[in-house]
């Protein structure tokens, strides 16, 4: 493990001060959306300064613990981590495995295990192993001229197939479908035979009717909610439509800090987690939402740049697998909270409340960053 | 860099597609969000607003209803009432059970209640139970643990102080009807308001019912009031001061005690109404609380008609009590003088038929005020041919006979005076359409087709009182704000017919009238007041016939009603008081006493006040 100057004289600030940037944002909105004048004061005593918001001092933690986990993925070279993507990858179904076993369950699904009194959720970390793993499946058998035909695609369904079969199982829809994204664009990225993609394509819409009636109610009416929000408000539109009242009404300029009556009335549900954005609009207006887009933006962009510079094939697609991670669930996150797509649970990355998104986020953010450091040291080798 | 080419991946293309996809993607996000926030921004705006802010509406207690003295008839009282906010309860059902069980009612009538008002929003109260006693309020309120979601309310409630006396004039209240709704009158009213319905309570409900407060405040999600946003208070209505002199008021509502019929007294000068009694009554009250429907059908369409004023809706005969118009009428056209005497033998023929005196072997030769004196139906049958149908008719209608007299109460009715011309137009069959000569001296004596109210025989005596003047009788005299300021003052009085009678014709008449409750013979002796009071009573009896005779022996329900219509001091006559009573027998042996009961309530308190000074 060496760190020598050289590395810090390739460490990109510019994704650094963006993967901060969002997150204290997100703390800002946050503290509003946890606010909570009084009760929670004497919860923090031993902090330094009045927090009236229990939700923003504990996502400040995450943050730090974020950041350190990013600084120790940094530290360690690209080389050992593509050594270990498999057995990081088993370790990670071997979590998912735990959580159907022993796993917490609450409204239903059992998602969560619980480790010294920490609830973590490993279907999250689960996404960064799979980056690591097709990654390195694909450097090592890279495609062929035209791209990849069907034989060569099913170790690679393989290991795509096992995570999101067991996130399924808890259930868990919407990680599993972003595990799949993720794992399907790293390949897609990689090359596929037009005709072949083509026949997946058929494929998938085929398979659709018959996935559609294995849904559970609530994932179909959360569908339906979508297409006709209006008629049913107080049921599974509920959440779309408050929802759209609070990004609606925030108007251009926002209702002012602390100020949005939809957060604080409570009529937005889950304010704290996938509808965040919500809050966000509410309170900051247009101006608020469209600086922070900008923001994520300016991550993808940042996180791309490391995959156009990189030296080698791993490296390149870890970074595009983690661009493509944080793209994922922000389209999908906001998609959702602006009433254009289903409800499914997807965090909004850095930005929602919930410490296994964030430190799963920031590790693959250390990933990049420590790719984007070390992206010299081959030339050096080879030269 | 030679690893790169010998893969053929293209990363330039590839990183280059994925930064416009994900270009492309936040632009349909932020035109998602314009849409949103700018174009859409005024509507969501509202919604929010309406998420959060929670309307209460504060019901303004209503006037007060008092008499000309300032007595208070009608108040408010703290009611309450138990009412249901299904926001509140995890299981309506469950809640409504142990309401019923905790007051030992039957489960299914409080679950119709609350069904009945589904058309509420789930944060706005459902009323279960209206008014009820205080032992109910107590026993709720030692079971609120058990009673999620529900709630008491104070309002105020309206009360009447003294129950079914003077009812048909102060009315009753009620929640407003769908029908009330849509009438441009009850604009600016809403669902479950609670508006006069009858009598002063409606037709003075401008005044009396204040403007409600309106109170915002914001609740969160699960419908908890955070805080007020705004309040506007409510304001009480106008205090309603009537022309009523309660003290004459109860004398009415005694003297009619357990009969049918009507009282009127009046202020002859200025047509000022200073009672009016309808028996049987009701009790407002009955309004205030849960009206089963029973009572309901039994107040309207009842045996007794118990919401029917009498005294302006009753239509009757009026008897000999017409024989003063008649006397009026014969004396201004000329066909008897006060001296000429007509022989009554006790029954009067024209032509084959044959009509009775009352006093079978007859009064014998009289003038005009020993006929009225003695009520001689032969002298009345003689000046009624004398005068024909249509003189007839055009007196009665002068003393406002036949015509709604104005009183701002109730729908009045009209009454009917026949004549040639009415004859014509009511009917169709072409026989029935002539007037024969056989008819007139049934009308001459008040019978007949004439019907009348006790308010319009009381309002013609009163005319020949003041000198002539017939008047369109009130009831409100002024209305004050709740703190006392007059806003409306006790209007001029108002003539609708000067009488074509000349002054003297109307002493005679007065004297006459004296001599009915004064001389020996007379048939109204029976209303003389004490001569303690120093104050002479005059008046005119009359007996009118639901049928004829023959028919009407030992039948209670068809039995005559009897009047008496009388004004006293005689000399300087300062109320006018009427009394008719259904199937009551003689109007001098029934009516009599009544109207000297009302008249003795008067001069008491007069007598009272002149000795304390």
């Amino acid at each position: 493990m060496t760190l020598d100057r050289r590395y810090l004289s390739q460490f990109d600030w510019w994704l650094f001060a963006v993967s901060l940037l969002i997150p204290l944002a997100g703390l800002t909105v946050l503290y509003s959306a946890g606010y909570d004048p009084g009760a929670l004061r004497k919860a923090f005593s031993w902090l330094p300064g009045e927090y009236y918001s229990a939700t923003f001092v504990r996502q400040g933690v995450f943050l730090i613990a974020g950041i350190i986990v990013a600084l120790i993925t940094i530290a360690i070279p690209t080389q050992k981590w593509e050594r270990y993507s498999y057995l990081i990858y088993f370790m990670a179904l071997l979590s998912l495995v735990a959580v159907l076993l022993f796993g917490q369950s609450s409204h239903g699904s059992r998602r969560w295990l619980l480790l010294g009194g920490i609830r973590i959720q490993p279907s999250e970390f689960v996404k960064v192993a799979l980056i690591l793993a097709v990654a390195r499946y694909i450097s090592k058998h890279p495609p062929p001229v035209g791209g990849y035909g069907f034989k060569n695609l099913i170790p690679l369904a393989i290991i795509i197939g096992l995570p999101m079969a067991l996130i399924v199982r808890q259930p868990d829809l919407g990680t599993a479908l972003a595990v799949g994204a993720i794992g399907a664009a790293m390949t897609l990225f990689a090359g596929i035979k037009p005709k072949v993609l083509a026949i997946l394509a058929a494929a998938v819409l085929i398979a659709a009717v018959p996935l559609w009636e294995s849904l559970k109610p609530y994932q179909q009416r959360r569908i339906m909610a979508l297409l006709d929000s209006e008629s049913d408000a107080r049921g599974s539109g509920y959440h779309v439509n408050q929802s759209k009242i609070a990004i609606g009404s925030g108007g251009f300029s926002g209702k002012g800090f602390l100020k949005g009556t939809q957060t604080q009335l409570e009529f937005l549900p889950e304010h704290t987690t996938d509808f965040v954005f919500a809050v966000l609009a509410e309170e900051w207006g247009f101006l608020g939402s469209v600086c922070v887009l900008a923001l994520y933006f300016l991550l993808i962009y940042r996180i791309l740049r490391v995959t156009l510079k990189s030296y080698d094939l791993f490296p390149a697609l870890v970074a595009f697998g983690v661009a493509f991670l944080v793209f994922f669930h922000m389209a999908v996150n906001i998609g959702m909270v602006l009433g254009m797509l289903p409800v499914v649970g997807l965090p909004l990355p850095l930005f929602s409340y919930g410490g296994s998104s964030m430190l799963t986020v920031m590790f693959a953010i250390g990933l990049v960053l420590g790719i984007s450091m070390r992206r010299l040291t081959f030339i050096g080798k080879i030269g | 860099m030679a690893r790169m080419e010998k893969l053929s991946l293209d990363l330039n293309t590839r990183v280059l597609v994925s930064l416009w996809v994900s270009l492309l993607v936040l632009a349909v996000i932020i035109v998602r969000l314009w849409y949103l926030q700018i174009v859409k921004g005024a509507d969501f705006r509202r919604a929010s607003e309406n998420n959060r802010l929670r309307t209460i509406y504060i019901p303004a207690p209503r006037g007060k209803i008092l008499d000309r003295f300032g007595n208070v008839i009608v108040r408010n009282r703290p009611s309450f009432n138990i009412e249901l906010v299904m926001e509140d309860t995890p299981d309506p059902q469950a809640t409504i059970g142990q309401l019923a069980d905790i007051l030992g009612l039957s489960v299914e009538l409080l679950t119709e209640r609350v069904k009945d008002q589904r058309k509420r929003r789930r944060f706005q109260p459902r009323l279960v139970l209206k008014d009820v006693d205080y032992e109910t309020v107590a026993r709720v309120s030692a079971n609120r643990y058990r009673l999620p979601g529900i709630s008491i309310s104070v309002v105020p409630a309206r009360e009447y102080i003294y129950g079914s006396l003077a009812a048909h004039i102060v009315g009753y209240i009620g929640e407003i009807s769908r029908r009330q709704l849509n009438e441009p009158k009850f604009s600016g009213y809403m669902m479950g308001d609670i508006v006069g319905q009858y009598g002063i309570e409606a037709r003075q409900e401008r005044f009396l019912k204040g403007e409600r407060g309106i109170r915002k405040v914001i609740v969160n999600a699960v419908g908890v009031r955070i805080a007020e946003y705004s309040y506007t208070p409510e304001l009480s209505g106008n205090d309603v001061v009537l022309t009523i002199d309660l003290n004459l008021q109860e004398a009415a509502h005694g003297a009619l005690k357990g009969k049918r019929g009507a009282i009127v007294a009046m202020d002859p000068s200025t047509g000022a109404i200073l009672a009016l009694e309808s028996s049987p009554s009701f009790n407002p009250n009955i309004f205030t609380g849960d009206l089963d429907p029973d009572t309901w059908r039994d107040l309207v369409t009842g045996p007794d008609k118990k919401l029917t004023n009498r005294a302006v809706q009753g239509g009757y005969p009026p008897g000999s009590v017409f024989k003063i118009i008649m006397a009026a009428a014969g004396l201004s056209e000329g066909v008897v003088t006060a001296g000429e005497q007509i022989k009554c033998p006790g029954f009067w023929r024209l032509g084959s038929r044959v009509f009775r005196c009352h006093k079978r072997d007859g009064h014998g030769p009289v003038s005009l005020i020993p006929a009225i004196q003695k009520s001689c139906d032969v002298y009345f049958y003689t000046v009624g041919q004398r005068l024909g149908i249509d003189r007839i008719h055009n007196y009665a209608r002068e003393f406002g006979l036949g015509e709604k007299t104005g009183l701002n109460l109730v729908e009045e009715l009209r009454g009917t005076v026949p004549s040639t011309e009415w004859k014509r137009r009511y009917f169709k069959d072409p026989e029935q359409k002539k007037w024969y000569p056989g008819e007139t001296p049934s009308v001459a004596i008040g019978q007949g087709a004439l019907v009348v109210t006790p308010l319009q025989m009381v309002r013609a005596i009163a005319a020949v009182v003041n000198g002539g003047r017939v008047l369109e009788p009130y009831i409100l005299k002024q209305v004050k704000t709740a703190d006392g300021r007059v806003i409306l003052s006790e209007r001029e009085p108002v003539v609708k017919h000067t009488l074509p009678v000349p002054e003297k014709y109307l002493r005679l008449i007065r004297k006459a009238m004296e001599a009915v409750v004064n001389k020996p013979g007379g048939t109204g002796r029976r209303a003389a007041l004490d001569p303690k009071y120093g104050v002479k009573v005059a008046g005119k009896t009359g007996t009118s016939q639901v049928v004829a005779e023959h028919l009407s022996v030992g039948r209670e329900d068809l039995k005559d009603h009897a009047w008496f219509v009388g004004y006293a001091p005689a000399d300087r006559p300062q109320l006018v008081v009427g009394a008719l009573i259904e199937n009551a027998g003689h109007g001098g042996a029934v009516a009599a006493p009544a109207v000297k009961e009302v008249m003795e309530a008067y001069f008491r308190r007069q007598l009272q006040t002149d000795n304390e000074k």
